[in-house]
C-alpha cells in the first residue's frame, strides 16, 4: 500500500497522476480493507495498520475516490491506537513511534476529524520527545534522527503548534546535515541518503528556512543518484534504484524548485494543490520554481 | 529473502502431516497492480499462514510456519503477530525463543518487528539483566543502529532497577573508546545522567555537571572536528542554563590555527585542555561556538559576524546561519563568499 502512495504521488509531482489505472488503482486500495479492525493494510489478508491506512487515504484523495471508504470505522480505529502518554501505536500488535503519531495526526486531518483527537495529549508526547539538540527520536528519550524530526515537526504543523520547536537549535542542526557531497545525512558521522532530501528539506521548509542549506549542491546530488539506464533513483550514486527513494528524491526536487515538477505539499508530501483545495495549507515555504 | 540455511526443506504442500490444512492463496479476488515475484518457498509458506490464520489454529506446528516466513521475510508484521499470539497461547517457553531472537535479531538489525517482538518477549520474562548483554553484542556488529540503542533505554527505563543503570557510564565510556565519534552513545550518555531522573550516588548534581563537562572537554581535546561532542557541550550548558560565555577560554584555542612549531607549551589548565597536538585546527565547531559566545555577550557586532563568516567560507564548509539571526548580516557573509570581497576587513 505505501509503495502504491509513493508510486502515485512520485507520477503526480512529474505531472503525470493518470499514468497508472485508476480504478485498478481503487480497487487494490479497496481490497486491502480489513473487515475486522475497520481500517486498510498493507496488503490483502494482512492486518489493518496506520501506515497503511493514512496511505489509503491520500492516494483515495488523490484519486478522488474518497467516498468508498467507511469513514467511522477508520476513525474509530485510528482514536483506538493512541497510548495514555498520547503517542500512537501502529496496530494492535504495540508498536509505538512518532511516526505513527503523524499517520494518526495527518489521516485526521485529512478526513477533515482533526477535532476528535486530544490535542494537548498529543503534544504533550512530542514534546517528550525533543532532545537536547533540538531534535525528536521516535520515541520519548531516542536520539535525534532526521525522519523523527519531520514526523513530529510535520504534525506539529498539523495542529499549529510549531511553537513547540526549538527552531533555531533544530534548524542549525538540519542545515548540519548536508555532507561535502551535497547529500543530507540522518544525524551526524552518518552517511548521506537521498530520502533525507526529503526528510530533512520538508522539516527546513515547515520553518521557513531552506536557505540554510546549499540547494545547488543538494540537487546535483540527487540528480547523481538517478539510474540513467533503468530510470529511478537511489539512496546514493551507484545503487540500485527503488520506488521509495524516487519519491523522496522528485519530492526533495520539487521543494528546491526543479524546473517542470508539480509544487509538493511539504506537510502532506502530497500535491500541493490538494491540500490547498482541502484548505489545510499551512505556512511552509518551498524554494520558487525555475523556469529552466 | 533467504532461504533457510540446512538442506533444503519440502514445500508444505508437499508435506503429509500438513495435508489437513487448506493454504490460500495471496490474490483470491484482484488482479494485482504490480505483482511481486515471490520464491516458490515464499508463496507456498504464506499461503498456508493464511490457511492457519483462516482456520484459528495455534499449535507447535504454527511456530514452526512462523519461524520459516520470518526468516524469509523478517518484515512481515502479521506473522510476528500470530507467532506472538501463539507463543503465549501455548505457554511456550520464552527463553527459548529469546534466544532464537538473539540469532534473528543480528540478522536483521533495521527490521522494526523483530525489536519489538523482544520486548514484547521481555516484558512476560521480567528479566532484563541478560538484555544488556545481549545489547552491547548487537552493538558490536552495528554500533549505531537506532533500534539496538533505543531498545536499551527501553530496557532501563522500563525496568528502572538501579543495578542496570549502574553500569551506564563505564559502558558509555567504552562506546566512545572506540569510536568518539557515535552520535548514539553520546545521546544516550545525557540520556542517562540528565533525563531519567536522579539516582543514588548522583545527587549533587552540581558535581554531575562538572563530571560532564570536564568529560566532554577531554574527548574535544583528543578529537576537536566531532559534532557529537559540540552539541553535547552546548546541550549540558542549555540544560543547567551556564552561558555560553564561560567556556571561551576553554573554546578559544580550537578556533585558531594551531601555534607554530616552537612555541613554548602552555600551562596546563585542567578546566581547559588544549587541542591535541594532531588536531586539524581551526575547528569549525569551535569558531561557529565563538560566534555563539559573541552573541550571548551583546552580539549585533557586525564586524566579528564578518569575520567568523569568512573565517567559515575559507574552511570551505557550507555556512550556518544560527548566529546570524540578522538578514542584512546573512547577506553581507553570502557576498563575501561570492565575491571572495570582505570589505575593508583584512581576512
Amino acid at each position: 500500500m505505501n509503495a502504491v502512495y509513493w508510486g502515485l504521488t512520485a507520477l503526480s509531482i512529474m505531472g503525470h497522476g493518470d499514468a497508472l489505472d485508476r480504478d485498478e488503482m481503487v480497487d487494490f486500495v479497496m481490497s486491502c480493507w480489513d473487515e475486522e479492525a475497520g481500517a486498510f493494510s498493507a496488503h490483502p489478508d494482512h492486518d489493518a495498520h496506520l501506515l497503511s491506512t493514512l496511505s489509503a487515504i491520500q492516494i483515495l484523495l488523490m484519486q478522488n475516490a474518497l467516498d468508498r471508504v467507511d469513514i467511522d470505522r477508520v476513525l474509530k480505529f485510528i482514536l483506538s491506537l493512541q497510548k495514555p502518554s498520547g503517542v500512537f501505536a501502529g496496530d494492535a500488535f504495540g508498536e509505538t513511534d512518532t511516526r505513527f503519531v503523524y499517520c494518526a495526526v495527518n489521516a485526521l486531518s485529512l478526513l477533515g476529524k482533526l477535532h476528535t483527537l486530544d490535542v494537548e495529549k498529543t503534544i504533550t508526547y512530542i514534546r517528550h520527545c525533543r532532545n537536547f539538540d533540538g531534535g525528536f527520536g521516535h520515541v520519548a528519550g531516542a536520539e535525534s534522527h532526521a525522519s523523527q524530526v519531520f514526523v513530529c515537526v510535520a504534525a506539529l504543523a498539523i495542529l499549529d503548534r510549531l511553537d513547540e520547536v526549538d527552531q533555531p537549535t533544530l534548524c542549525w542542526w538540519l542545515s548540519e546535515r548536508q555532507r561535502p557531497n551535497g547529500g543530507l545525512n540522518g544525524r551526524p558521522e552518518k552517511l548521506e541518503d537521498v530520502c533525507y532530501s526529503f526528510w530533512v528539506l520538508s522539516a527546513l521548509a515547515i520553518l521557513d528556512k531552506l536557505a540554510w542549506i546549499d540547494s545547488s549542491k543538494l540537487e546535483a546530488f540527487i540528480l547523481s543518484a538517478q539510474d540513467t539506464e533503468s530510470g529511478g533513483i537511489a539512496d546514493r550514486p551507484g545503487d540500485m534504484p527503488d520506488v521509495f527513494h524516487t519519491i523522496f528524491g522528485l519530492a526533495g526536487l520539487s521543494l528546491l524548485g526543479y524546473p517542470g515538477l508539480v509544487d509538493l505539499d511539504p506537510v502532506y508530501c502530497m500535491p500541493a494543490s490538494i491540500i490547498e483545495n482541502l484548505g489545510l495549507r499551512k505556512g511552509w515555504k518551498a524554494l520558487q520554481r525555475r523556469t529552466s | 529473502m533467504d532461504l533457510p540455511a540446512e538442506e533444503e526443506q519440502p514445500l508444505y504442500s508437499q508435506r503429509p502431516e500438513w495435508a489437513d490444512v487448506v493454504p490460500l492463496e495471496q490474490y483470491e479476488s484482484v488482479a494485482p497492480l504490480a505483482p511481486i515475484f515471490y520464491t516458490d518457498e515464499y508463496r507456498d509458506a504464506t499461503n498456508y499462514f493464511r490457511g492457519i490464520v483462516k482456520s484459528g489454529e495455534m499449535s507447535p506446528r504454527v511456530l514452526e510456519l512462523t519461524e520459516n516466513i520470518i526468516r524469509q521475510n523478517p518484515g512481515h508484521y502479521s506473522a510476528w503477530q500470530y507467532r506472538y499470539k501463539t507463543l503465549m497461547a501455548l505457554k511456550s517457553p520464552l527463553d527459548d525463543e529469546l534466544q532464537l531472537m538473539d540469532e534473528l535479531a543480528i540478522k536483521h538489525l533495521k527490521t522494526y518487528q523483530v525489536w519489538h517482538h523482544r520486548r514484547l518477549l521481555v516484558q512476560q520474562t521480567r528479566n532484563p539483566g541478560p538484555e544488556l548483554e545481549f545489547i552491547a553484542n548487537s552493538l558490536q556488529v552495528d554500533t549505531k543502529n537506532y533500534h539496538t540503542w533505543s531498545y536499551r533505554q527501553w530496557i532501563l527505563a522500563y525496568f528502572n532497577d538501579d543495578a542496570l543503570w549502574s553500569h551506564e557510564l563505564d559502558f558509555m565510556e567504552s562506546m566512545l573508546e572506540s569510536d568518539v565519534r557515535n552520535n548514539s552513545a553520546w545521546h544516550h550518555r545525557f540520556f542517562v545522567v540528565f533525563q531519567s531522573g536522579v539516582r543514588s550516588g548522583d545527587e549533587d548534581r552540581d558535581a554531575v555537571v562538572r563530571r560532564e563537562l570536564a568529560f566532554v572537554k577531554e574527548r574535544i581535546a583528543i578529537a576537536p572536528n566531532n559534532a557529537s561532542a559540540w552539541n553535547y557541550l552546548r546541550g549540558v550548558l542549555d540544560h543547567t542554563k551556564i552561558s555560553y560565555c564561560e567556556l571561551q577560554a576553554f573554546v578559544l584555542p580550537y578556533s585558531l590555527p594551531q601555534p607554530p612549531l616552537g612555541t613554548p607549551p602552555e600551562v596546563v589548565d585542567l578546566e581547559s585542555p588544549l587541542p591535541s597536538k594532531n588536531s586539524q585546527l581551526p575547528c569549525v565547531a569551535a569558531v561557529e561556538f565563538m560566534a555563539d559566545i559573541h552573541e550571548a555577550a551583546g552580539g549585533g557586532d557586525l564586524v566579528k559576524a564578518t569575520e567568523v563568516g569568512y573565517v567559515l567560507y575559507e574552511l570551505g564548509k557550507y555556512l550556518t546561519y544560527r548566529s546570524f539571526g540578522n538578514p542584512w548580516q546573512m547577506s553581507t557573509i553570502l557576498y563575501a563568499r561570492d565575491t571572495g570581497n570582505t570589505g575593508s576587513r583584512n581576512p
